[in-house]
């Protein structure tokens, strides 16, 4: 039991610290003394990806650590990932539509708040940069996602945002749509009529948690 | 509806439609205010105050109960005691009544100095247009041939001049002139085939003008282009600076509103109008003698200037209207010069590298050397060519705003008060300064800096980082022990460097955080274009860094090294070249030929799109490190070994 609390702790302190190879090497310790990897996953990689999260928004981290602890964190998951239980796999806190808007190809920011949703357990569905508008419209439909994710980095192509909100209004009123990247304030959301923006990774995921939750809530009494 | 707004301290006044915003306002009442995000409510760059009460001069009753609610942005960009003062921000407040306005210094637009002088050229004199004197056997009822024919025949006579076409201007003032000249006349031609301008008399000066028309400031060189001479020189700030400060916020502005395009467009040609009558003025001479101009900009201004609709230049994939150079001429564009006068504007690369760019080109030729060269023209887009004789490519980052002040806590223009030089001592921490428009340094005199312009925060951060103040992945030093760093708003470490008794402003002016972050951003785009391009040229060292534009002059190479805003190179291969672009207008103004290259040149140019290549994020990330993660400087490796605990 301590052991197992011991690799946990090591775990997260290899992901703050960016230490990809220890990464790899306790996660490969964690499988071959057959321990869960789902608990791996979440109190191990995850926990330290919300430090670095915290870090992150108290300026005391930038993007290139975070990136490096993004790397970090996937080499543990992909050895994880193989040994998670069937049981487990279902149990996603929500599903997620995320792309860079056509016209724009900056993805890095949008990367970013993916990692954040995968860390959470959000099932994300990522169409890229450049995206055809229609096709978060078509791919909304698909997965019946809770929640889309638009990113833009130029005030040129932040308008293709509204169009797509607009879209997606039209076919499905209750999903729930954010929007983010450089030129996006809260003045951008209430034009849109977007749901909401983050001013980083971090706070973004905190938005998207909140109103997927009250999502839920709403088709639970629809249902009833 | 309509309300009553005026603008202190210009006192522009007018009458604006209720619901329109401030910055809005400003705009249709000419009135600057600064606005580095287009009017998006994220820079906070744009904070005016409300003043209160009734004012009988103008019989206004102005309120901040006439505008709308705070909103949330506005609480966000204003600080204590600001809210309190009637602080709003311009963007975001929007009129619903009368309202007296004032505009802070810091909000303000305009005092910038101006960097652009007139450099030493050389090129061989083969201008566009030339003149010939001629006189003309008089017409009798023997030999009644028509004005035109006898000029022409004159022409093909006295200087073996065939298939000349004329310009209508010129032939409908023919008659007049040949007769007022008494049959003496001088010629000018453009291009050896057509007839511009017919003069009574003799007149050799050929007049032209070079213009350098940059996203913030505009030049203009008038020349003797006989002789090369330049006769004056002139500049302004670009007057689309209301519309937007970057290029991206100018298209914005185009897409936006159905008539953006036009007033950005008029608001270009009338400055260049400005130009041209200042320049007149100067060297006492008629806007009409002006027969030639060569215009450079950038690809959003070369488009605004020439009134193409310039949405596609800013979404990807980036196509511009039209690569190659253009003949125009200027009475098509409104632009005051003879009436025959053509304009020539530069040929375009591809997506942001743009008609300046060429101009660099045109000027430093490196498509004829040996030595490979790293061209950098730094501004708010970043634009890099690298190559030699063997193959030339080209690319653009976005490097923001950061390298002009802007998206910096204590940012400014380059203006008088600004800090421009800065040294800290890597063992006390405490820092001296320079601000422009004084000699002395700080602790020589009393400062009076007002904000830190874009080379004074880069050398800042230089010297954060040697002294240990900014560890090398930007981060601050917290522990060390000195007054100098502190806990700032919202908690960020910000380093102190200059206190509010020695400024204009009665507020400290420090280097925060953010702005760390700010300077890695920008730097670490610039590094990537340059390394990605190194990198499918296949070398890994270059032989010379340009660093082009005007700001290139002005930082401090060794510093620029040392953040790493470039690869490792001998300092002494660093050259700034200043406003190459200028430099290129002038000689394509004075040589017809250079114009050919340029469009070949421009051609074989290969444009790399960085952002799709698949080492980018890597690249950024690698590069966003002082000097960076991986790449070793071993030419300032002197300097690195010196900062403390390192």
């Amino acid at each position: 039991m301590e052991e197992k609390e011991q690799l946990l702790e090591q775990m997260r302190k290899a992901v703050i610290e960016f230490e990809e190879e220890r990464v790899k090497e306790l996660a490969n310790k964690w499988v071959e003394l057959g321990y869960d990897a789902n608990e791996a996953i979440f109190e191990g990689l995850a926990a330290g990806m919300e430090v670095v999260g915290e870090l992150f928004a108290k300026n005391e981290y930038f993007v290139p650590e975070v990136l490096m602890c993004a790397d970090a964190l996937y080499a543990g998951l992909d050895i994880l990932r193989p040994h998670i239980k069937a049981e487990d796999k279902t149990e996603t806190k929500g599903v997620v539509v995320i792309g860079t808007v056509e016209g724009d190809v900056h993805d890095i920011g949008k990367n970013l708040v993916k990692l954040m949703f995968e860390v959470a357990g959000f099932e994300v569905h990522d169409l890229g940069k450049d995206v055809p508008l229609e096709k978060f419209v078509e791919e909304q439909l698909r997965t019946d996602a809770d929640l889309v994710c638009l990113s833009a980095m130029m005030t040129t192509t932040m308008p293709g945002m509204k169009k797509v909100i607009e879209m997606i209004r039209e076919r499905n009123p209750n999903v729930k749509i954010m929007i983010g990247g450089a030129p996006v304030s809260e003045k951008t959301v209430e034009m849109y009529g977007a749901d909401a923006t983050g001013k980083d990774a971090a706070s973004a995921l905190e938005e998207a948690i909140k109103m997927v939750s009250s999502l839920r809530e709403m088709k639970r009494k629809k249902e009833i | 509806m309509k309300h009553r707004v005026i603008f202190q301290p210009s006192g522009r006044r007018g009458e604006v439609e209720d619901g329109k915003t401030l910055r809005e306002a400003a705009i249709e009442l000419g009135v600057g205010i600064e606005q580095v995000c287009g009017g998006k409510g994220v820079c906070g760059k744009c904070k005016v105050q409300i003043q209160e009460g009734y004012f009988a001069k103008f019989d206004v009753r102005s309120s901040m109960s006439n505008l709308s609610p705070m909103s949330e942005e506005e609480v966000r960009h204003l600080k204590d005691g600001e809210v309190e003062n009637s602080f709003r921000l311009a963007c975001a407040a929007r009129i619903h009544g009368d309202v007296l306005v004032f505009v802070p210094e810091e909000s303000r637009v305009g005092g910038q100095v101006v960097r652009k002088a007139a450099g030493e050229i050389s090129v061989e004199l083969d201008p566009a247009v030339r003149k010939y004197y001629v006189e003309l056997p008089l017409p009798s009822l023997e030999d009644p041939e028509g004005d035109f024919e006898r000029l022409l025949r004159a022409l093909k006579e006295q200087h073996g001049l065939e298939n000349l076409g004329i310009d209508y201007p010129a032939l409908k003032a023919l008659p007049q002139v040949l007769r007022e000249g008494k049959w003496k006349v001088t010629v000018a031609v453009w291009q050896g085939r057509e007839i511009i301008s017919v003069e009574p008399g003799y007149n050799e000066r050929t007049l032209g003008v070079a213009f350098d028309v940059g996203t913030t400031t505009v030049v203009g060189y008038l020349t003797d282009i006989a002789t090369g001479e330049v006769l004056a020189v002139d500049s302004m700030m670009n007057p689309q600076v209301s519309f937007g400060e970057d290029v991206m916020a100018r298209i914005t502005y185009a897409m936006e509103h159905e008539d953006g395009l036009r007033k950005m467009h008029e608001a270009i040609i009338g400055g260049i109008n400005k130009i041209v009558s200042n320049l007149c003025e100067k060297a006492k001479v008629s806007s009409d003698e002006i027969l030639e101009l060569v215009l450079v900009g950038n690809t959003a201004m070369h488009h605004i200037y020439l009134n193409i609709y310039p949405e596609y230049l800013g979404v990807s994939p980036f196509t511009p209207a039209v690569h190659r150079s253009i003949d125009i001429k200027a009475r098509d564009l409104r632009i005051n010069a003879a009436p025959g006068a053509n304009v020539h504007v530069l040929p375009i690369e591809a997506g942001f590298v743009g008609a300046d760019n060429m101009g660099v080109v045109v000027a430093l030729e490196p498509e004829k050397k040996d030595e490979v060269h790293l061209i950098i023209d730094i501004g708010t887009n970043g634009e890099i060519v690298l190559g030699n004789k063997e193959k030339l490519l080209s690319t653009s980052c976005a490097t923001g705003p950061a390298f002009e002040g802007a998206q910096i806590t204590h940012g400014m223009r380059a203006a008088p008060g600004a800090i421009e030089r800065v040294r800290i001592d890597a063992e006390t921490k405490e820092p001296r300064y320079k601000v422009i428009g004084k000699e002395e340094w700080s602790d020589e005199a009393k400062s009076e800096a007002r904000g830190i312009c874009g080379s004074g925060i880069i050398e800042a951060v230089a010297e954060m980082f040697k002294a240990g103040i900014i560890k090398n992945s930007g981060a601050f030093n917290t522990s060390l022990e000195t007054p100098r760093i502190r806990r700032g708003e919202k908690g960020q470490p910000e380093y102190v460097l200059a206190r509010a008794e020695e400024t204009a402003i009665g507020k400290d002016i420090t280097v925060t955080q953010s702005d760390v972050r700010a300077v890695q951003l920008a730097k670490g785009a610039l590094y990537t274009g340059c390394k990605i391009l190194m990198k499918r040229y296949g070398v890994s060292e270059v032989d010379k860094v340009v660093l082009a534009g005007a700001f290139g002059s002005y930082i401090d190479k060794e510093a620029s090294m040392v953040i790493g805003m470039f690869p490792d190179c001998d300092l002494s291969r660093v050259v700034a070249v200043g406003n190459a672009a200028g430099d290129g207008a002038r000689i394509a103004l004075l040589n017809r030929r250079k114009r050919e290259e340029a469009n070949r040149v421009a051609r074989r140019i290969k444009y790399i799109e960085l952002t799709v290549d698949p080492d980018f994020q890597t690249e950024f990330m690698q590069a966003m490190y002082f000097p960076h993660m991986k790449d070793r400087f071993p030419h300032i490796q002197h300097i690195l070994d010196k900062i403390p605990s390192r």
